[in-house]
């Protein structure tokens, strides 16, 4: 193989090849971005814990649930500990266009039922003390350089303050979990300080519960304690839905539709235009070349090896490509991460899909290759000498 | 010594709208090594195939094509690729240098298909520009050179592997006349100092003045052989 005319080919002509990495580099990048999303969805799911379960309305999850349920659930046999978990939808007065979940929730069996959560400053007691406390993920404090002490400024829009200003919580502690279970960008705080505004008219809303986490004691079978939960308001009030962890997060994510169809549609269809690209090139580089082909053959290069100069160029290009690609991605995963860390903390490139994209680059870069390359192989040289004039 | 060149009763036909035209017919003729011949005759008289098929480029339909003992109509493909690798050098009318690689690369790139080692290899390329004159312009790409330079270099390159026939399709044709002059007088000297089997295709008179002998062809059949007077 004439690698050095190889690579002078390649550098020979700097839009062409340039744009044809760039556009390999893209796509590379997209496939990458979107297989993370796609794992970090199977991460999230895999993540969830076995020993917990959720109930939320039968009609929706945008449906509350009323707050005497929590003792009669809690009464079921295997339930070690319940906590309401309430969606707050406020807005950081200092961040107009950012956004983060807030949850109410009970504090004395939130963190015993989340053992992946590990407060890393201030103090979990802290927290339970104050009524208007609450407690956030490292990343959302690092995020605005809060610190433990400080007063974060909250606007409602579900749950508004009756005296138009924000509703004020105070940092107790930061957490930091290791599973994609639980996200670093979270503010909890005291259901029973929302509660007590809305009872006692200082501010208004719904007065309810959004969902209802069960821990199980071990060794329980969440299959009767989910038909137990759910037999005990068959006739109302309120109908309700237990399901596992690992399910609540899918039909949560299935609220957007089938997400990782739909992204792999999105990365067929950019495979698919940039294979088209390459095609392109290298069928434009092999006409170019058709002299130079011949020339090579009438000095001895056979058959073989002139084809397969076209097909080594389409899979260095789409190489190169490929490299550019994973390196973009590898600098945009942290801010990425940071970005979707709310609604996909499992979000990130693992070694599977740096190989997917690789593969893929080389792939296109062979498929795109052989067409031309066969031609070259089959072109004779009077005919390739020929063509010149 | 040049191999010789035997060409025994060879015919080449081709089809052309539907109809056979036979542009080589029976031909016989014999050539001697360490010679410069000089191939003339109308257009269509079947010099360029006649060329292709000593240069194995081609297969004639029948007949035997005898460079020194190899017969090359009983070599396939990639045969006939290897052969021509270390038997035959050739020079074309349009140079036909690759644009993107320097007169050295441009030399070397014959040369990669012998065992040579990289260094061998560029201080073989080296001696042959030098021998064609153009030691001061190894590193220059086609398009800084002029037309005479790369019809030297492209001779550089015919004659890098040692081959001994060298085979040359109008190769001052694209030239004027004083660098045609140049380019066949080391034609000439590749012959006469070094023993090169030449064959060139020409149309020009005065180019054919070089060689030791002019080859007749019309319509695919063998003309007269002439012998330039004080050669030969």
């Amino acid at each position: 193989m004439p690698w050095k005319l190889l690579w002078r080919n390649v550098v020979g002509h700097p839009v062409r090849s340039l744009l044809t990495v760039g556009a390999v580099a893209v796509a590379v990048f997209l496939v990458c971005v979107l297989d993370a999303v796609t794992s970090g969805l199977t991460r999230t799911l895999d993540a969830a814990s076995a020993n917990r379960l959720l109930v939320q309305s039968a009609v929706s999850l945008f449906v509350d649930l009323p707050l005497s349920y929590q003792q009669k659930i809690a009464s079921v046999p295997g339930v070690e500990a319940i906590c309401k978990w309430q969606w707050f939808g406020g807005r950081y007065e200092q961040d107009k266009g950012g956004f983060f979940a807030q949850f109410g929730i009970d504090a004395d069996s939130f963190l015993p039922s989340y053992p992946e959560m590990k407060v890393v400053r201030g103090s979990y007691d802290d927290f339970k003390k104050q009524r208007t406390a609450c407690c956030v993920g490292d990343e959302l404090a690092d995020k605005y350089g809060w610190q433990v002490g400080q007063t974060v400024p909250i606007n409602g829009t579900i749950f508004t303050r009756t005296d138009g200003r924000p509703w004020e919580f105070t940092i107790a502690a930061i957490y930091h979990s290791d599973s994609p279970a639980v996200d670093n960008q979270t503010m909890w705080f005291q259901f029973d300080y929302l509660r007590e505004s809305l009872e006692q008219g200082g501010a208004e809303g719904p007065l309810g519960v959004g969902v209802y986490m069960l821990r199980m004691a071990p060794g329980t079978d969440p299959v009767a304690v989910q038909q137990a939960v759910d037999a005990m308001f068959e006739n109302g009030p309120q109908r309700v839905q237990t399901t596992t962890e690992a399910e609540f997060n899918r039909q949560f994510i299935s609220m957007l539709g089938d997400v990782p169809t739909l992204l792999q549609l999105i990365g067929g269809a950019v495979l698919f235009a940039i294979f088209f690209a390459v095609l392109n090139t290298m069928l434009m580089a092999g006409r170019e070349r058709t002299r130079d082909l011949g020339v090579m053959k009438a000095l001895g290069f056979t058959d073989r090896a002139t084809g397969m100069l076209l097909v080594a160029e389409s899979l260095l290009l789409c190489g190169l490509g490929a490299a550019a690609g994973i390196g973009l991605g590898l600098l945009a995963e942290a801010p990425f991460a940071v970005a979707t860390a709310t609604f996909l903390p499992g979000f990130g490139f693992d070694e599977r899909t740096l190989l997917l994209g690789a593969g893929i680059a080389v792939a296109v870069g062979l498929v795109a290759g052989v067409l031309p390359g066969r031609r070259a192989a089959r072109l004779t040289a009077i005919a390739a000498l020929r063509e010149v004039g | 010594m040049a191999e010789a060149i035997q060409l025994r009763s060879v015919t080449k036909a081709y089809q052309r709208a539907g109809e056979t035209l036979r542009v080589l017919d029976e031909l016989e003729l014999t050539m001697a090594g360490g010679t410069f011949y000089a191939l003339m005759g109308p257009s269509g008289s079947g010099k360029t195939t006649l060329l292709n098929l000593v240069g194995g480029l081609d297969h004639a339909d029948t007949g035997a094509v005898m460079v020194g003992d190899v017969d090359l109509t009983r070599l396939g493909g990639s045969e006939l690729a290897a052969w021509r690798a270390g038997n035959v050098g050739f020079v074309f009318q349009g140079f036909n240098l690759l644009p993107v690689l320097t007169a050295r690369e441009n030399v070397e790139l014959p040369l990669q298909l012998t065992p040579l080692s990289r260094r061998q290899r560029r201080e073989q390329a080296e001696r042959a520009l030098q021998l064609v004159g153009l030691g001061d312009r190894m590193d220059h790409k086609p398009r800084e050179l002029s037309g005479g330079q790369e019809q030297r270099v492209a001779i550089a390159r015919a004659i890098a592997t040692d081959p001994q026939v060298i085979l040359a399709d109008e190769p001052t044709g694209d030239l004027d006349r004083n660098t045609a002059d140049a380019v066949l007088q080391l034609l000439q000297r590749l012959n006469r100092e070094l023993g090169k089997t030449i064959l060139m295709v020409t149309h020009d008179p005065q180019a054919a003045g070089y060689a030791d002998k002019i080859i007749h062809l019309d319509k695919g059949k063998l003309g007269r052989i002439e012998t330039n007077p004080g050669r030969g």
